[in-house]
């Protein structure tokens, strides 16, 4: 069974407008998504700014409130309030944010930041408190000098750090990262990835990695859902994604990966525009005519993709 | 489990938690209360401003105590309006009442009237802010529309009326009835700067880690907005001190007999008081700027200690 299962997750918001205020159209920020995340693998979510991906990782750690659909954990939809107080679901699903400035409480020290969930979901005494405190400082490579200090004391990849700790502080087996290094820069991303790596390693901890950089979650991630206009385009494991990409938005994507490399430059250009163009001639086929995305069909074991009824036909002879 | 985990995972045990905890203390940040006072040593005009206000409270607190009000406040038609440093230091009214006596009893009763006045008003004017603006939705439309009720209502005539047709009313009840009205402007404060901090992150975060709504909202946010609030009382304190004197001057302040720093200033409605005997009213008119001044000094050194761009000493 899978950890967490989400099903048909479908997240709205409305829209008020005229002279009373009423609810005249809603946003579609989540539409329709399923998917499931096992135990212990990095789950890939991408896709473009504003396509849906945060919202979905909010929902699952219960910030956002979904519209309709489940979201299940040992069998229990945590949708509901009151599901995730019975389940002390937060102890076992944490989050990491993607601004590490605003996510910590600039008026607590680092010691009071990371042992807060500690002391909301486990009461241990004082001295053993600290201990634990000082330990996950040391796995994510910080001095115990820091314990006293305030977040505006450390710098963005340092405050990110200590915002792995406090995620991984109650032995969480699900951590949601949201952009955890979008606002990092080259060195300092992997630098904070790799100690999320050795930390899933040592603790077997799953992530889902919210992200629009398709390197970094090549590095990352073992199975990768592409997401468009709040729904699935295409699942996959890793090699079905980069190298057997079926769908035009995720051909899209892909392409606009950086290259450095003077000599291939426009090569690359050409190639580009190639999928640009194809995109283009092809977006009526691939979307319904809202605009849609269409229905997931399975295409092998592992990968799903939103192809129309004749790109099928063609798949299966 | 987690902990036999960590423990493999991390070269830190028992053993090194002592050396660890003490090297942590020698790199701590400064505490609020060091931060202050660096603050004050940076501004010696707020320093001042500290020193007179706490010994001013004090000598007033005290000295009051060693005053009979019945005896200073009888009339003594023989002393009427005499003049400063001649047989009182500070002269007499026309009722030939030692201007000093009734200064130190005056500012003890505006004084404590300003100072419960405050407490009450900005605590709950804090609490309706906080909570109006953390939960948002009905709970802060319902409680709005309380508010605007509540600040439809004018307020000075509304206390007027209110003083004059309860019966036996002092010091106590004065305060109750003004703290009714004047949590208005404290809570809208609040309520906007709640608003935008309960969107950040770190308020996310506390969500998912399992912290109460109770706490998020008076551990995590208000701590984050303890400059506004301390800024804002200070403030009010100042103005609070104006509101009974404004009262007092038009007569609807404390009953007669009492002496208040309003009642001093309302001889100036006087003409012959206003232009020759100046020693009845500019005193106590004096007392007031130099207070709220001073009060407004230590304000703003205490919103600078708050925040570290604003900040004039070096650490």
């Amino acid at each position: 069974m899978s950890l967490i299962e989400v099903k048909d997750l479908e997240v709205h918001y409305p829209i008020r407008s005229g002279f009373w205020n009423r609810v005249t159209d809603e946003v579609l920020a989540v539409d329709g998504l399923s998917l499931n995340i096992e135990a212990g693998e990095t789950y890939g979510l991408v896709g473009e700014s504003g396509s849906g991906k945060s919202t979905t990782g909010k929902s699952i750690v219960g910030l956002e409130k979904p519209t309709r659909g489940q979201i299940l954990y040992k069998g229990k939809d945590i949708t509901k309030p009151r599901n995730r107080r019975e389940l002390d679901y937060n102890q076992d699903v944490q989050m990491i944010f993607q601004d590490s400035l605003s996510s910590l409480n600039p008026r607590k020290r680092i010691e009071d930041i990371i042992a807060e969930p500690i002391r909301n979901f486990e009461h241990l005494d004082k001295n053993q408190e600290k201990l634990r405190v000082l330990q996950l400082l040391d796995i994510v490579g910080l001095d115990a000098d820091a314990l006293y200090k305030y977040p505006h004391q450390f710098s963005g990849g340092q405050r990110q750090r200590i915002g792995v700790a406090r995620a991984v502080a109650t032995n969480p087996k699900l951590i949601v990262a949201d952009e955890p290094v979008s606002a990092l820069d080259l060195s300092v991303q992997a630098q904070v990835l790799n100690f999320m790596k050795r930390i899933q390693r040592d603790f077997g901890i799953s992530y889902l990695f919210i992200s629009h950089d398709l390197g970094v979650v090549r590095h990352m991630c073992d199975n990768i859902a592409i997401m468009h206009r709040g729904r699935l385009v295409e699942i996959g494991t890793r090699d079905d994604i980069y190298n057997h990409p079926m769908h035009i938005y995720t051909k899209r994507l892909l392409s606009a990966i950086p290259e450095t490399s003077v000599e291939g430059r426009a090569e690359a250009r050409a190639h580009r525009e190639a999928v640009e163009r194809e995109f283009q001639e092809n977006q009526s086929r691939y979307y319904d005519k809202d605009g849609k995305v269409l229905p997931l069909v399975d295409v092998t074991d592992t990968h799903k993709v939103a192809l129309p009824a004749d790109e099928i036909d063609k798949e299966d002879k | 489990m987690s902990q036999n985990q960590l423990d493999n995972q991390s070269s830190i045990d028992k053993a090194d938690l002592e050396k660890l905890s003490k090297e942590a203390e020698q790199e701590a940040a400064p505490s609020s209360l060091r931060i202050v006072w660096n603050e004050f040593k940076a501004d010696k005009v707020a320093l001042t401003a500290a020193v007179i206000i706490v010994v001013f409270i004090l000598f007033v607190m005290i000295a009051s105590l060693f005053i009979n009000q019945s005896q200073a406040m009888s009339t003594n038609i023989m002393d009427s309006y005499d003049k400063p440093f001649s047989q009182f230091i500070l002269g007499t009214d026309q009722g030939g009442r030692s201007v000093a006596k009734e200064l130190i009893m005056g500012s003890k009763n505006s004084i404590g009237i300003a100072i419960g006045l405050t407490v009450i008003s900005s605590t709950f004017g804090i609490v309706f802010g906080l909570v109006s603006g953390y939960f948002g939705g009905i709970v802060d439309n319902i409680m709005m529309r309380f508010y605007d009720f509540m600040m439809m209502l004018p307020i000075l005539l509304f206390i007027i009326v209110v003083v004059t047709i309860i019966p036996s009313y002092n010091a106590i009840t004065l305060t109750l009835i003004l703290s009714v009205f004047y949590w208005l402007g404290t809570a809208r404060l609040i309520r906007a700067r709640t608003m935008s901090e309960s969107k950040k992150d770190y308020v996310s975060a506390s969500k998912t880690s399992g912290t109460s709504t109770f706490k998020i909202i008076f551990r995590e946010i208000m701590p984050n907005i303890s400059s506004l609030i301390i800024v804002d009382t200070m403030l009010s304190f100042a103005e609070n001190i104006g509101v009974e004197t404004t009262l007092s001057f038009l007569g609807f302040g404390l009953p007669n007999g009492t002496p208040s720093l309003g009642t001093m200033i309302s001889n100036a409605n006087d003409p012959n008081n206003i232009t020759q005997y100046w020693w009845t009213w500019l005193i106590a008119a004096i007392e007031i700027i130099i207070l709220t001044i001073s009060i407004s000094y230590v304000g703003q050194v205490i919103r600078r200690a708050s925040d570290a761009s604003q900040r004039l000493s070096d650490d």
